[in-house]
């Protein structure tokens, strides 16, 4: 009975986690063209709302799906068109879009508040492989989103590190005079994968929504996931495998709280659990930022400034 | 003269039935706010020779160059290639024409691979690369040209002249027949210079155009086979033949008046020992960025400092200044030591330091004149502009700059003028007078009358008894003004000659690493 | 390849006209309403029944406008605080966490005094007190972001979330201070009665408003004449000059956020002195820390500007909250104004820093020798 309820944490980490790998390599994909959009927080609520409503009007979850990330990816061309066409303040911009995100979110989700959706997404049937003890429910009890969560992020470094529009894409974050040089539109990659990454956010959000949550409460929903995919990326150095292994560590961190409330383990405070994923990130951050650790960490070198062909 | 004449402006058949013209620009203008960098300029390149854009800076050069790789859109005229009109939209339209520009700043990330570097934006590239084979097709191309270079390197971790061979290989491996090399000499040693030469040469055998961007008449007139002279966007002469140049006429071209730029060193006396330096050393993340270095600078003495970019010049001056506390050794200025008391204690024993950068560093762009005056001063609480106001007015006149008086706003200031802001602000002291003068590439980036300014305020300094450390990557600049020359080669002091009997062969085998006991 | 047959050109404006400075910012504001109006006509609202109820709640009554002016005290101090850090190019992102502080510094204070001391005296106290709370919110963020580098975006961020489970702590935990210890039902306990302060009138309007606008203005003034002042906008335009002219800019961020955090503190200590008089946890679902960035960017961080932005940006939500009352649109109406507000104002920012135009790509360029 103990061992158990620590293999469904593990199992409930890595579903958690899904989120955050979605949300972080949405991130990501923005980050390496040189945009940073702090918007996905707000991305991710009015996904996760859009998708749901979505949902529960065309009575289809794979159409919640789509439409969550279909959002994502407008809102975050709206960021795209500010911070690229309009040279605004990215970080002003990110953050009007969580406000907005988040006042949209509430917004359309207030009808919404309270209902649920009868059908929910079923993990993968793998027969008798999810009956092995410890690793079945953890590496064979989820659902199809998640493993292709993982899988994306596995196609995302290949995609990165080997083609032709990978190395455009790391050329355009790390110096983005160098790509225009060549002729290439600096403006356009920069707004494709922005809208990519935020329909990646929107998926993540969707799937937040329609797998995870049993309905629609609020800010409640996201709590904060999206500003911990933000850390996360930081946190994998800007590449997509270590994204993988950073989501699955914070998911744990996330669950443990559940955990150890279920387990009756109470001489911690409640709060203090509560604060305890936000404390790892910012632990993780500031160890990260240590002297030395820089030049491993990789950041895009234009990111978050707006690039203007300097024509005296 | 009648060579002042725009006689390439009829059209792709030459008269001199020589190769066939590759590329001709006819009557291009180009306007940026405030300023015609073009005004009906027509230019052009044969196949196989090396035509060379020759103007100071501003002139237009760079902008022409520019319109003729599909940088920029001309505002009115148009570009010939091989007899036919192009219209080129971007450097990638260029590109599928055959032309490319080698930049003067390299356009190159630094993180990526050599190999990495030449393909990024190639358009025949397969989707999926495949590492070791883009490798050995990019090593072939470089071969073939004899320009070896190491396609795994990370282009971070090159010297410069690697890197400048690594964007020629580029445009190379890009099909380019027309190559614009703009100052491609500025950041290289004479060595180097030489091996890019040799690379000129096997590039024009094999039939590719050569533009040759630049300012150096030594150069230019060693390498081209035309010379076209730009002043103020406009052209003034053309002049054919290698090696048959008149330099002097060509300086009348350029600047379009005569000049003597080596400006007289004044006879004085030199005093008392004001900047002494012993045994400086600095490692910065366990790299030895100056090693060992000594010497002294007196009253009214110019010591120069020459050497290649990056041989620790700007860590030098920065040590001095206190920007950076050295590993070992000690500063002293004005007999006190001023080792890791940083830049406010310096200052305050007479200090003064003109850097490198002049905004951003020396000036602070968004601040006006008193602000910027204000930088290296002592400030009360409250700040006071009211009292340096006087002053401020004052010193614009004295330094004959041009602003609209004192709330002028630094950033829009000519280089010359915020060269003469900051003169005028580190010579009339502040927290103390000024004893000792530290300055860092003083006329880099400026047009000929300002350099004129310049240089007079440096010798008038030294003339008042001031010792001034000159630091500079120009090496005439070193050689015509300096009472004493030191050389700087990879952070330590190579070489040392009084400025009258400093020999340029010498001095530049110095700065190239090859000093005497060496070899 | 597709052939778009224009191009957009911006080109930077040398002087921005001043008649763009008051007018961009009012396009952005209607630009804002009428997305909302699209919105709202698409989502199935009436239009005209929400915007008229919104007015009429933030402005044009008696309740409204002193209902406004409380909101924009708070505005007014997170606004400050946001914009304050921003003068050097910091991001203090977590000003939420730091007003929550506030409330704890400002009711410890209130509670643990008792009733011994005058207003006169009391209420400066808890105005300290939640003061240096919320600076010392932000004391790892600062420290971290002067000596290594660290995003103070995400830092200062995620201590939000732990200050609101601080709050959430202090209120349900059974025999907390901060909790009433005479109900059954977690709710905050009562500060002293002289650290509370006396409403205007029938209003909800306190005096803390003129300690905001007060704030306001001097640290306009500090920015404007001070030295330190004078640091700040060197390392804000050129960190290097600073270095070169031998400024401490460690220090001075250090400063910098600690300002930035305490103003944010002071906010929280505000809501305890003026309207609730103890910690009420439903303060931390309010957004007012959040808000602040908005009342700064729409000031364009002008410190002065804030008063105008701050009361502004209070009307649009105390009508947004009026919709509650008089009309079934969701107030969250309001949050989403203000977000738009936000972005069609840094959209209008380029057309006043560039000159925009567009220019047709020629096919053929033009030519004054003919070919």
């Amino acid at each position: 009975m103990n061992d158990n309820i620590w293999i469904l944490m593990s199992a409930d980490a890595i579903a958690i986690a899904t989120t955050l790998i979605l949300a972080g390599l949405g991130a990501l994909f923005t980050e390496r063209a040189g945009v940073l959009n702090l918007g996905i927080e707000g991305i991710l609520l009015a996904s996760a709302v859009s998708s749901f409503l979505a949902a529960d009007a065309s009575g289809s979850i794979w159409l919640g799906l789509v439409f969550g990330a279909l959002i994502g990816a407008i809102l975050a061309s709206v960021h795209a068109v500010l911070s690229v066409v309009f040279r605004a303040n990215q970080i002003v911009a990110g953050l009007a879009l969580v406000i907005f995100g988040t006042g949209l979110a509430n917004f359309l989700g207030k009808p919404a508040e309270g209902k649920t959706i009868n059908t929910v997404i079923e993990p993968l049937s793998f027969g008798s492989l999810s009956d092995i003890p410890v690793i079945g429910p953890i590496v064979f009890g989820q659902d199809i989103i998640t493993y292709s969560a993982i899988l994306l992020a596995i196609v995302s470094s290949r995609y990165l590190f080997s083609t032709r529009p990978g190395l455009e894409l790391r050329a355009t974050g790390d110096d983005p005079a160098t790509v225009d040089a060549q002729g290439l539109s600096v403006a356009r990659i920069r707004i494709r994968y922005t809208m990519f990454g935020g329909a990646l956010v929107g998926l993540g959000g969707a799937w937040l929504m329609l797998a995870q949550s049993a309905g629609w409460h609020q800010a409640a929903t996201t709590n904060g996931l999206g500003w911990i995919a933000l850390a996360l990326v930081v946190f994998a150095g800007w590449r997509p495998m270590r994204i993988i292994f950073g989501a699955v560590l914070f998911g744990f961190t996330l669950q443990l709280p559940f955990t150890l409330q279920a387990e009756q383990i109470t001489f911690i405070p409640s709060a203090f659990l509560e604060m305890l994923p936000y404390l790892a990130t910012l632990i993780a951050l500031i160890a990260l930022s240590r002297p030395g650790s820089r030049n491993l960490l990789g950041a895009p070198r234009s990111l978050g400034s707006p690039f203007v062909r300097d024509e005296r | 003269m009648s060579n002042t004449s725009h006689e390439v402006a009829q059209g792709p058949h030459h008269t001199s039935g020589a190769a066939p013209t590759a590329l001709s620009a006819h009557s291009i203008d180009k306007k940026f706010p405030g300023v015609l960098a073009n005004d009906s300029v027509d230019f052009d390149v044969r196949a196989g020779e090396v035509h060379t854009l020759l103007g100071e800076n501003g002139a237009g050069k760079s902008t022409l160059a520019a319109v003729l790789c599909g940088l920029y859109q001309p505002d009115a005229g148009y570009l010939i290639r091989n007899g036919k009109r192009i219209n080129l939209s971007s450097p990638r339209a260029g590109l599928q024409h055959g032309i490319a520009m080698v930049h003067q700043h390299f356009r190159l990330v630094d993180r990526f691979t050599v190999s990495e570097n030449v393909i990024l934006g190639s358009r025949d590239l397969p989707y999926r690369l495949i590492r070791r084979e883009i490798d050995e097709k990019v090593a072939a191309v470089a071969e073939s040209y004899g320009l070896p270079i190491d396609p795994e390197a990370i282009v971070g971790t090159l010297s410069v002249g690697q890197r400048q061979r690594v964007e020629i290989v580029k445009a190379l491996y890009q099909g380019a027949e027309i190559l614009l090399l703009d100052e491609p000499t500025a950041v290289l040693v004479p060595s180097e210079v030489e091996k890019l030469f040799e690379n000129v040469h096997a590039m024009t055998a094999a039939g590719k155009s050569i533009v040759f961007i630049s300012h150096k008449l030594g150069e230019v007139v060693e390498i081209s086979d035309r010379i076209t002279v730009l002043r103020n966007g406009r052209v003034t002469g053309h002049v054919s033949g290698r090696g048959t140049t008149d330099t002097k006429e060509l300086a009348r071209l350029m600047v379009g008046r005569d000049i003597e730029l080596n400006s007289q060193r004044a006879t004085h006396a030199m005093g008392h020992e004001v900047l002494q330096i012993r045994d400086l050393s600095l490692d910065v993340d366990d790299v030895a960025v100056l090693t060992d270095i000594s010497f002294n600078v007196r009253a009214g003495e110019m010591v120069g400092i020459a050497g290649v970019a990056g041989n620790g010049q700007r860590e030098l001056a920065d040590t001095i200044a206190g920007l950076i506390s050295p590993t070992s050794g000690s500063i002293t200025i004005s007999g006190a030591m001023t080792t890791d008391r940083g830049p406010i204690a310096a200052r305050e024993v007479g200090l003064a330091y003109v850097p490198e950068d002049r905004l951003g560093v020396g000036l602070v762009p968004s601040m006006s004149i008193i602000d910027n005056l204000l930088l290296t001063r002592n400030r009360q609480t409250v700040v006071d502009r009211f009292s340096v106001r006087p002053e401020a007015t004052r010193l614009i006149e004295q330094f004959e700059i041009k602003a609209n008086g004192p709330d002028h706003l630094a950033r829009k200031l000519s280089g010359g003028n915020a060269q003469k802001v900051l003169l005028a602000r580190e010579l009339s002291g502040g927290r103390t007078a000024t004893r000792l003068l530290v300055v860092c590439s003083p006329t880099r980036g400026l047009d000929v009358g300002a350099i004129e300014t310049v240089r007079r305020i440096l010798n008038d300094a030294r003339s008042a008894g001031q010792a001034i450390l000159l630091i500079s990557e120009d090496l005439d600049e070193v050689l015509s003004l300096s009472d004493r020359v030191l050389v700087l080669y990879r952070g330590a002091v190579v070489h040392e000659a009084l400025g009258e009997a400093a020999e340029l062969s010498q001095v530049g085998a110095a700065m190239a690493g090859l000093s005497s006991q060496s070899h | 390849m597709m052939h778009i047959p224009f191009r957009v050109v911006f080109e930077q404006r040398g002087e921005t006209p001043r008649r763009l400075s008051l007018i961009v910012p009012l396009v952005s504001v209607l630009a804002a309403l009428f997305f909302g109006a699209l919105f709202l006509l698409a989502t199935g609202y009436s239009v005209f029944d929400t915007y008229t109820n919104m007015f009429k709640g933030g402005f044009a009554s008696f309740n409204g406008i002193t209902d406004t002016l409380a909101l924009s005290t708070v505005l007014i101090c997170t606004g400050v605080s946001a914009a304050f850090a921003f003068q050097m190019n910091l991001y203090n992102i977590g000003g939420e966490g730091q007003l929550y502080l506030g409330l704890i510094g400002g009711a410890w204070a209130g509670i643990a005094l008792g009733d011994h001391l005058p207003s006169l005296i009391m209420v400066p106290i808890l105005l300290i007190c939640g003061a240096l709370a919320g600076a010392a919110w932000i004391f790892v963020p600062a420290l971290v972001r002067s000596r290594l580098g660290t995003s103070e975006i995400v830092s200062t961020l995620l201590l939000t979330y732990i200050g609101a489970s601080l709050i959430k702590h202090v209120i349900y935990t059974p025999g907390s201070f901060f909790r009433n210890p005479n109900t059954s039902f977690p709710q905050g306990r009562r500060v002293a009665d002289s650290a509370s302060l006396d409403s205007f009138g029938s209003s909800r309007l306190y005096p803390t408003f003129f300690v905001a606008v007060v704030v306001a203005g001097a640290l306009y003034w500090v920015v404007k004449r001070t030295e330190f002042g004078y640091r700040i906008n060197v390392i804000s335009d050129s960190p290097r000059a600073a270095h070169y002219a031998g400024i401490n800019s460690r220090r001075t961020t250090m400063m910098v956020m600690s300002i930035s955090g305490a103003l944010s503190g002071l906010a929280g200590a505000m809501l305890i002195v003026g309207p609730y008089g103890k910690i009420e946890p439903s303060i931390i679902t309010l957004g007012y820390g959040y808000a602040g960035i908005v009342v700064a960017a729409l000031a364009r961080n002008n410190l002065a500007v804030i008063i105008i932005s701050g009361i502004l940006f209070s009307g649009l939500r105390v009508g947004g909250n009026n919709l509650q009352v008089t009309t079934d649109t969701p107030i969250h109406i309001g949050v989403m104004l203000q977000g738009a507000i936000l972005l069609f104002a840094l959209g209008g920012e380029a057309f006043r820093r560039y000159h925009i135009h567009i220019v047709r790509t020629q096919t053929q360029p033009n030519i004054k020798m003919s070919a």
